[in-house]
C-alpha cells in the first residue's frame, strides 16, 4: 500500500526525480492560478460583477474576515500567506475525490514544507512588524527562565502543525484504502465524503493556527497600548 | 513515513511561488476591485447626494419663484384693475366734459341762431314798419316819411335849441346821419330848420348803413334823434318772450 505520493516518481528531469507530490502540487497551483486569472482578467469598477467574480469575492472576503477576526487588523500580507495556505490545502484535500489523484497534503514532505513556511513566516512577520529586538524579547518573556521553553514551543508549534495536517489527511487516505479492501463498493464513498469534510476542516485549522501564530508575533507591540487605553 | 527533504524544499518553493501568483492574480485584483467598486459606489452616492441637494435647492427656488410669481400676479391684476378703473373714470369724465362742451356749443349755436333770427326779424320788422308808415303817410297826408321825420326832429330841436348852441361850443358843424341818403327835399327842409334854429352852424349829411332807420342830428357833444328803435323795442321784447317760451316747450297765454 502506497502511503505517500513521494514514492511515486512521475518523471526525471536532469537527474532529479520529480515525484507525484510535486506534480500534483503543480496541478493544484495551476488550477488555483488558472481559475483566478480567468475570472480576474477583466475587472472594471463600473461593470457589475458576474457570478464567478462574486464567488471569488465571497471566498476572499471570507478569508479576510476570518483573518481580521484573529489579527484585529487588516494587514494584507498576512492574508496573502494564510489565505494561500487555506486555498492550497483546501483544494488539495478536495482533489481527494478525483480518482487516481493523491493530494499533496497527504505527503509529510508537503505538510513539513508548509509547517516550515509558517515557522519561518512567524519571525519574519514579527520582525517586520516590531523589529528584531522586540521579536527576540518575546522569547525571554515573562522571564529569562522561559527562554528554552519558548524556543521549544516555537519549534514544536511547527512540528505539531505538520504532523496534524499530515496525520489527518494521510489517515483518511489510509482508512479509505483499508476499507476499500474490506468493502470496496460502499465504505470508500462514505470515507471520501468524510475526507472532504475533514480536509476542509484541516485547511481551516492550519490557516487559522498560522494566522494566530503570526498575529501573536505581530500584535505584541499594541498590547501595552491597549492596556493603557483600557485603564483610561 | 519519511520526509524527502528535496521535496520539502521544492514544496516550499512551490508554496512561495503560489503565494506570489495568488497575490498577483487573485487577492490584489479582487480586493482592489472591491475597493474600486466601493469607491465608485461612494462617488456615485456622493454625486447622487449632491444631485439631490441641487434638486432640492432647485425645487425650493422654483417654489419661491412660483410664490413670487403668484404674488406678482395678484399685484399685477390689482394694478391692471386699478388702471382700468382710472382709465374708465378718465374716459367717462372726458366723455362727460365733451358732452357738456357740445351742449354748451349747441346752446351757443342756438343762441347765435336766435340772435341772428331776432336781428333779422327786427330788421325786417323795422323795414316793414317804415314801409307801412311811409305808405300810410303818403296815402293819408300825401307826405314822405323822411320829411315827416325831419319835421319831427326839428320840432324836438326847437325847445332845446339854446342848450344845443351852448353844447356846440366852438364847433360850428352839425352832422345829420341817416341809414340811406336823405332826399333833397328833406335835406333842404332840415337845412332851413337848422339855419333858423342854430344860426352859424353848418349842417352836413352822412349815411350809415348800420344805423337804425331814422335821423340823428349831432351838435358837438349833444344829439337829437328819431329812430324806429324805440318802436321796435316792445316788438323785440314780445319776440324774446315767445322764443323763450318755445325753447322751454310751453307757451304763455297772452293778455292774462
Amino acid at each position: 500500500m502506497q502511503l505517500t505520493p513521494d514514492d511515486i516518481i512521475v518523471f526525471t528531469l536532469a537527474g532529479w526525480e520529480v515525484n507525484a507530490t510535486i506534480v500534483n502540487t503543480w496541478i493544484v497551483m495551476a488550477l488555483l492560478v488558472g481559475i483566478s486569472m480567468l475570472i480576474t482578467r477583466n475587472l472594471r469598477p463600473d461593470v457589475p460583477p458576474n457570478r464567478w467574480r462574486t464567488s471569488l469575492e465571497v471566498i476572499v472576503k471570507l478569508i479576510q474576515g476570518q483573518i481580521e477576526e484573529v489579527t484585529r487588523n487588516s494587514a494584507r500580507h498576512v492574508m496573502y500567506f494564510a489565505g494561500t495556505l487555506f486555498l492550497f490545502i483546501a483544494l488539495s484535500n478536495l482533489m481527494l475525490v478525483v480518482p487516481g489523484f493523491s493530494p499533496p497534503t497527504s505527503s509529510l514532505s508537503t505538510t513539513a514544507a508548509l509547517a516550515l513556511s509558517v515557522l519561518v513566516a512567524v519571525p519574519v512577520f514579527g520582525i517586520a512588524s516590531g523589529g528584531v529586538g522586540h521579536y527576540l524579547k518575546t522569547f525571554i518573556e515573562p522571564s529569562v527562565i522561559m527562554l528554552p521553553f519558548n524556543i521549544i514551543g516555537e519549534f514544536s508549534r511547527g512540528i505539531s502543525l505538520a504532523i496534524r495536517l499530515y496525520g489527518n489527511v494521510m489517515s483518511g487516505a489510509v482508512i479509505a484504502a483499508i476499507l476499500l479492501t474490506v468493502a470496496p463498493f460502499f465504505f470508500p464513498v462514505v470515507m471520501d465524503m468524510l475526507g472532504l469534510l475533514t480536509g476542509m476542516i484541516q485547511a481551516y485549522i492550519f490557516a487559522i493556527l498560522a494566522t494566530v501564530y503570526i498575529s501573536s508575533a505581530t500584535a505584541e507591540p499594541d498590547a501595552p497600548a491597549l492596556k493603557k487605553e483600557d485603564k483610561s | 513515513m519519511s520526509i524527502d527533504w528535496i521535496t520539502v524544499i521544492a514544496q516550499i518553493a512551490n508554496f512561495l511561488v503560489l503565494v506570489w501568483l495568488l497575490k498577483r492574480f487573485l487577492y490584489r485584483p479582487i480586493l482592489d476591485g472591491i475597493d474600486a467598486r466601493e469607491a465608485e459606489i461612494k462617488r456615485r452616492m456622493a454625486e447622487a447626494g449632491e444631485a439631490e441637494k441641487k434638486a432640492q435647492a432647485a425645487e425650493a427656488e422654483f417654489r419661491q419663484q412660483q410664490k413670487q410669481l403668484l404674488s406678482d400676479q395678484d399685484a399685477v391684476v390689482k394694478q391692471a384693475l386699478r388702471e382700468s378703473e382710472d382709465q374708465r373714470d378718465s374716459l367717462l369724465a372726458e366723455a362727460r366734459a365733451k358732452l357738456e362742451q357740445e351742449q354748451q356749443d349747441w346752446h351757443k349755436h342756438l343762441e347765435r341762431e336766435r340772435q341772428k333770427f331776432t336781428a333779422q326779424l327786427q330788421r325786417t320788422g323795422e323795414e316793414t314798419l317804415l314801409e307801412l308808415t311811409r305808405k300810410a303817410l303818403r296815402d293819408l297826408a300825401d307826405e314822405s316819411l323822411e320829411e315827416a321825420i325831419v319835421r319831427h326832429v326839428s320840432a324836438r330841436l326847437r325847445p332845446i335849441a339854446g342848450e344845443l348852441s351852448d353844447a356846440a361850443g366852438d364847433s360850428k358843424e352839425a352832422v345829420a346821419t341817416t341809414r340811406n341818403t336823405l332826399p333833397e327835399a328833406a335835406q333842404a327842409l332840415l337845412l332851413a330848420d337848422v339855419k333858423s334854429l342854430l344860426p352859424g352852424i353848418n349842417l352836413r349829411f352822412e349815411s350809415d348803413p348800420q344805423q337804425s332807420p331814422g335821423l340823428v342830428l349831432r351838435v358837438g357833444g349833444a344829439q337829437v334823434a328819431w329812430t324806429v328803435d324805440s318802436y321796435t323795442e316792445e316788438f323785440d321784447a314780445l319776440l324774446n318772450e315767445r322764443m323763450a317760451a318755445g325753447a322751454s316747450g310751453r307757451i304763455q297765454p297772452t293778455g292774462t
